[in-house]
């Protein structure tokens, strides 16, 4: 029986109808196609649009050369944007991280209840930013929003707060809403990071007299370090690329104020229907995305 | 010879008898023509639409209220009396645009028939996105009925260089809407004669308007109501602007060089006056949208207020007990609102719609003859006065039908109002790619709420509308800016 397996096996081998070495690349040859074509397509699509000036209004496609791209250089709201961008993320992501690691620490002790709280505070990350950017609008909302209502009882008197109008407010909601929202992500990776710590090595740690910080940086840090940078570098993409929920909150406003990358990018290509310079702007994202993403796995040793 | 002669009989006889019979076949051709010439324009389109009886013909709409119109009202009669369906497809009014040009480029002939504001429709139409609608007004006999759109509309909103691209379908214009009672008042008039030294009156102008306005508000504050207030988010406000920085005198641009003047002295004027008001205007008036000024003025909060149409139906109760309208909040004020121009006289002809044909559509005659059965003085005035719908009289006979003057009892008062805005209101600034335009305004307006210099806001408006210009060519957008200026809405006369 062994035997005549092993001979129509050998045969299927020497078989000049099914090359062995080819065959796995036919099996998989269809996916990486559609993955080309749905993936790499466009990208090289609007890399050519890029050279050329399409307006929804005029289809130009003659090349055009580098004028999109010296146009990136003149437009200071998009260079606003990006500073807009870089702000939300460089204020969200730590309060994020460190608010999330709090939680986490907090939960990784016993308690009455855990599974149902974790579930709670886990709510705000399944709901669609669109949707809690529209929730939060009306919170903020003067006239119907229970925010300021509040705040006026606590003041005794009618407190006047426009959050999605001064300038000095609207970052703050932003920040709540996001902050609100996204922590929550955090503190579960987080809480998954720590649980595998190995407690033998922190409890050593205690009797040889090492301090709660002193046992983070030595001995927990660097046992949750790959996750944490996952999540970190995650989250910082994730902020990046921010639109849906500034969208809803403020629109881009006052004026641009709160104008991100992705939203200048939407209008320019959607409200403005500047196709081509859209094209030159998704570009810089990607080269500026790219630098970035590389230099922080670099960084964060994932690399390794 | 006699054969001859009877040869001769027998021909004339014959040529009388063609003469006859051409003549009377003249007679009743014409008898037919006259008669079928007769007919009104709605009842043209239903019969030639029969034709095409078992087609289904799309439609862009606006989404919500809006399109209860098709959904409800005039595709269901449309399907009856013609066999011919039609399906709704419901835009955001933001999207409009971009769906319209986008399927046009596609060429999927998705879309029959368009509503297309008509501010947008010399890019449409330049675009190629429109059908030329001058063939089929000809074949289709609705030229009479066309003439009697109220003027403004008319003249101003339905072609792109002397062609027709679009019927004006909605008369869209800014009201003042004020408070009767308040005004009546004496006790409130003797406040104001004390505090300001001069008869209480609604405000011809922006100068009144600001001081009426803060002076009620202190007479009234101890009520909770104030003096007035506006819709105050961007893209409202900044239809608002075009109306009072013409009003008060200002140019769009220098017509010579095709350079912005928005940033002339009147512009700074308007926007410092405007962010003046607020104070005296609810706290957070600045968030307002549409909805949130309509709750204010319907709950007794605000002694005056501008928006469109719709607000002085809703405002007398007219509809508001259709389930579609149960987001409306109920009217407190039913009987004690007053309709007048807005201050300057020169009410902005905010938006609006016209119906157009898409240039792609594969059924071109449907379309247009379901367009011109809608626009038809017959169905378009059942069609103003649906109490869910939002379009507003466009047509001289909309202003004075007695069904229309008798649906409240102040209705003669309000159809009067919109009846003269028809006459001196201000046409939205129509050039190439006016969104861009407009889109800088409504930033401006944002950072106008957010406390910047009114020089410096539009000072960087005017050199953003410059480079805008700069782009699109300055010689091609002086033209289509020429054009537009001469139209008899575009400035005040």
């Amino acid at each position: 029986m062994a035997q005549s397996f092993a001979s129509v096996s050998s045969a299927v081998r020497r078989s000049p109808q099914m090359p062995d070495h080819n065959f796995r690349y036919w099996i998989i040859a269809p996916s990486v196609f559609l993955l080309l074509l749905i993936g790499l397509f466009p990208l090289i699509y609007a890399f050519v649009v890029s050279f050329q000036q399409i307006t929804m209004t005029d289809y130009d496609t003659s090349f055009a050369g580098l004028v999109n791209y010296q146009a990136l250089f003149s437009d200071q709201r998009l260079w606003e944007s990006i500073l807009h961008t870089i702000v939300i993320t460089v204020i969200a992501l730590p309060v994020e991280l460190i608010l999330g690691l709090a939680l986490a620490y907090l939960f990784l002790e016993k308690m009455y209840g855990k599974q149902i709280f974790i579930s709670l505070i886990v709510l705000p990350t399944v709901i669609s930013p669109i949707v809690s950017g529209a929730t939060w609008r009306l919170l903020f909302d003067q006239r119907y929003g229970p925010i300021n209502q509040v705040l006026s009882w606590i003041a005794g008197r009618e407190v006047v707060m426009l959050w999605t109008i001064e300038p000095i407010l609207v970052y703050p909601a932003i920040l709540i809403c996001e902050i609100w929202q996204w922590t929550p992500f955090m503190f579960l990776i987080l809480l998954a990071a720590l649980s595998n710590v190995d407690k033998s090595l922190t409890e050593a740690a205690e009797l040889d007299g090492a301090g709660f910080w002193r046992i983070f940086l030595k001995i927990e840090l660097p046992a949750i370090w790959p996750v944490m940078a996952i999540a970190i570098l995650i989250r910082g993409v994730d902020l990046f690329r921010i639109f849906d929920m500034v969208w809803a909150l403020t629109g881009g406003g006052p004026g641009t104020y709160t104008e991100t990358i992705s939203i200048y990018t939407y209008v320019q290509g959607f409200r403005q229907f500047e196709t081509s310079y859209t094209a030159a702007i998704a570009f810089l994202i990607v080269a500026l995305m790219s630098f970035v993403v590389t230099w922080a796995i670099r960084r964060m040793g994932l690399a390794k | 010879m006699v054969a001859m002669s009877s040869g001769k009989r027998e021909g004339r006889m014959s040529l009388l008898k063609k003469i006859a019979l051409t003549a009377s076949a003249a007679i009743v051709t014409a008898g037919l023509t006259s008669a079928a010439w007769a007919e009104s324009a709605a009842e043209r389109a239903v019969k030639e639409a029969q034709k095409y009886k078992g087609q289904t013909i799309t439609i862009v709409w606006e989404a919500g209220l809006q399109s209860l119109d098709p959904l409800n009202f005039s595709g269901p009669l449309w399907e009856k009396l013609t066999g011919i369906k039609v399906k709704v497809v419901e835009v955001q009014t933001a999207e409009m645009f971009t769906k319209i040009m986008q399927e046009y480029r596609a060429g999927t002939g998705a879309y029959d028939a368009l509503n297309v504001i008509p501010a947008w429709m010399p890019d449409l139409a330049n675009a190629g996105a429109l059908e030329v609608l001058d063939p089929y007004v000809q074949k289709y006999g609705y030229g009479d009925e066309l003439q009697k759109i109220a003027a403004t509309y008319r003249d101003n909103q339905m072609k792109v260089d002397g062609k027709i691209f679009g019927f004006p379908d909605d008369g869209d214009v800014f009201v003042m809407y004020y408070r009767k009672d308040v005004f009546g008042d004496a006790k409130v008039q003797e406040a104001f004669k004390a505090k300001t030294g001069r008869d209480l009156a609604v405000p011809k102008n922006w100068k009144d308007f600001g001081e009426t306005g803060a002076a009620l508000t202190e007479i009234l504050k101890p009520q909770n109501m104030y003096g007035a207030a506006f819709f105050r988010q961007p893209p409202y406000t900044m239809f608002m602007f075009q109306e009072r920085f013409r009003n008060e005198g200002g140019k769009f641009f220098d017509a010579e060089s095709m350079k912005a003047t928005i940033n002339s002295d009147v512009g700074v004027k308007v926007l410092t006056e405007m962010r003046n008001e607020n104070k005296f205007m609810p706290p957070g008036v600045e968030q307002w949208g549409f909805v949130e000024n309509l709750a204010a003025f319907m709950a007794g909060q605000t002694a005056m207020t501008i928006s469109w149409p719709p607000y002085g139906r809703w405002a007398a109760g007219y509809g508001t007990d259709e389930k579609a309208l149960s987001w409306v909040p109920k009217s407190t004020v039913a009987g004690k609102v007053g309709y007048a121009m807005p201050p300057g006289g020169h009410p902005e002809l905010a938006a609006g719609f016209a119906l157009s044909v898409a240039s792609t559509s594969k059924n071109k005659d449907a379309a247009y003859l379901f367009i011109q059965w809608l626009n038809s003085e017959d169905i378009s005035l059942q069609r103003v006065k649906l109490p869910t719908a939002l379009r507003d009289p466009f047509r001289d006979s909309h202003f004075t039908d007695p069904g229309y003057l008798a649906l409240w009892p102040d209705a003669k008062d309000y159809l009067a109002a919109l009846q003269a805005g028809s006459k001196s209101g201000l046409l939205d600034l129509s050039l190439l790619q006016t969104d861009k335009y407009e889109e800088v305004l409504r930033q401006a307006i944002g950072k106008l709420w957010a406390g910047e210099d009114p020089k410096k806001i539009l000072d960087a408006a005017a050199g953003e509308w410059d480079a805008i210009t700069k782009k699109i060519g300055v010689d091609k957008q002086k033209a289509v800016y020429a054009n537009w200026a001469s139209k008899s809405g575009a400035y005040p006369q």
